[in-house]
């Protein structure tokens, strides 16, 4: 077969000189307490747009002017926390690649994919949603206390400005990568259909 | 394809015989998903740590090879997901046929410089593609590619066929394949 002459892409390939790592038992143990390790970082991650809507929220509420803005952050809190529910629920039941061996690639790269873009919605809805509102609750605050000064609104514009423009810039950026997704995941489909 | 065989009775024992039998292959693959030595050592290390922990479940109810490139590609297609922007930068197998390939024949006659052609090849396509492409020149035939990565056998002779297309017109014109 001309594929198997030297200077063939597969002698080429499975020719090429790589180390083997030596993975010894005690290395494979270290290995999960450094997984596991990462897990927890990653988790504490997590929860830090939550702590950012909490704080806010919590200083709206015992700070804040009362009516439908101490209103406005009791739901950013509420929000918050709920989110934290809603967003860890379906982390933990997700197949690692280790519990899959019995599923195909095509099968794999589909859930892996449509995981991805739930986290994505689910990030948006109970992460991105309630630091929104807790840090928009935030801004009229602080345009009333300036106003109530006889300070100039220009004063919190640039603020609102940068508020505006990282809101637009995530959900575009999200938006993309979501489209991506879908595309990625209908390409799998044809690839299925097919066989 | 690759016969079940009677398995051995511990997960420590599949494991070492997986990494004995396959731990060149591993490598390889972890190179097709990964161009930096550093990170690749580390996707290496993932692959073989979730492979490690597969065994728990292993029943032989596919061969100790397929089982071992299904985990080894799954933990790859993660690592490759987990990286952003990813699908913007990857091509299929179809447009990779379009694509220009931008290298003078003089180059593409050094083995190392091929060697490199194909692996950066290898790393713009999308994962199921770099699945076929990396199962096939690891010498496997169409029925275990497709048992691997779920696939109809004529699907993966087809994307072989573009393979192989792709491969012939980048390695042939450097004057280094003849296939």
């Amino acid at each position: 077969m001309a594929d198997e002459l030297p200077g063939s892409p597969k002698t080429i390939w499975q020719d090429q000189t790589l180390e083997v790592p030596a993975m010894t038992m005690e290395r494979l143990r270290q290995k999960a307490r450094e997984v596991h390790a990462k897990t927890r970082r990653e988790l504490f991650g997590n929860t830090a747009a939550a702590l950012i809507a909490v704080a806010i929220s919590g200083f709206g509420i015992l700070r804040g002017p009362g009516g439908w803005l101490r209103l406005a952050f009791v739901l950013a809190l509420a929000w918050a926390l709920a989110g934290q529910f809603f967003l860890h629920r379906g982390m933990w039941s997700v197949p690692s690649p280790a519990d899959a061996g019995l599923t195909t690639g095509l099968e794999f790269y589909r859930l892996e994919i449509k995981r991805r873009r739930n986290l994505f919605g689910r990030v948006l809805r109970w992460s991105f949603g309630p630091v929104v509102l807790s840090i928009g609750a935030l801004i009229l605050v602080l345009t009333g206390f300036a106003q109530s000064r006889g300070i100039s609104i220009t004063a919190v514009l640039p603020f609102c400005i940068a508020f505006a423009v990282w809101i637009i810039a995530a959900l575009v950026l999200r938006a993309r990568a979501w489209r991506e997704l879908r595309r990625e995941l209908e390409e799998l489909d044809t690839a299925g259909r097919a066989g | 394809m690759e016969a079940i065989t009677t398995v051995p009775a511990s997960q420590e024992d599949l494991y070492r015989d997986a990494a004995e039998k396959y731990g060149a292959s591993l490598e390889r693959l972890a190179a097709a998903y990964e161009a930096d030595p550093e990170k690749r050592r580390d996707l290496s290390q993932d692959i073989h740590f979730q492979l490690w922990r597969s065994f728990q479940r292993y029943n032989a109810r596919c061969s100790l090879r397929t089982w071992v490139y299904r985990v080894a590609h799954h933990v790859a297609v993660s690592y490759v997901m987990r990286q952003s922007r990813v699908f913007s930068t990857l091509v299929s197998l179809e447009e990779l046929e379009m694509l220009p390939d931008g290298v003078d024949g003089q180059l593409a006659a050094n083995r190392r410089m091929n060697l490199q052609r194909l692996s950066a090849l290898i790393q713009k396509l999308k994962p199921l593609d770099r699945q076929v492409i990396v199962c096939y020149l690891e010498d496997m035939d169409a029925a275990s590619i497709a048992e691997i990565t779920g696939l109809s056998p004529a699907n993966v002779a087809m994307r072989i066929h573009r393979i192989k297309n792709v491969l012939a017109k980048r390695f042939h014109e450097g004057g280094s394949y003849g296939g």
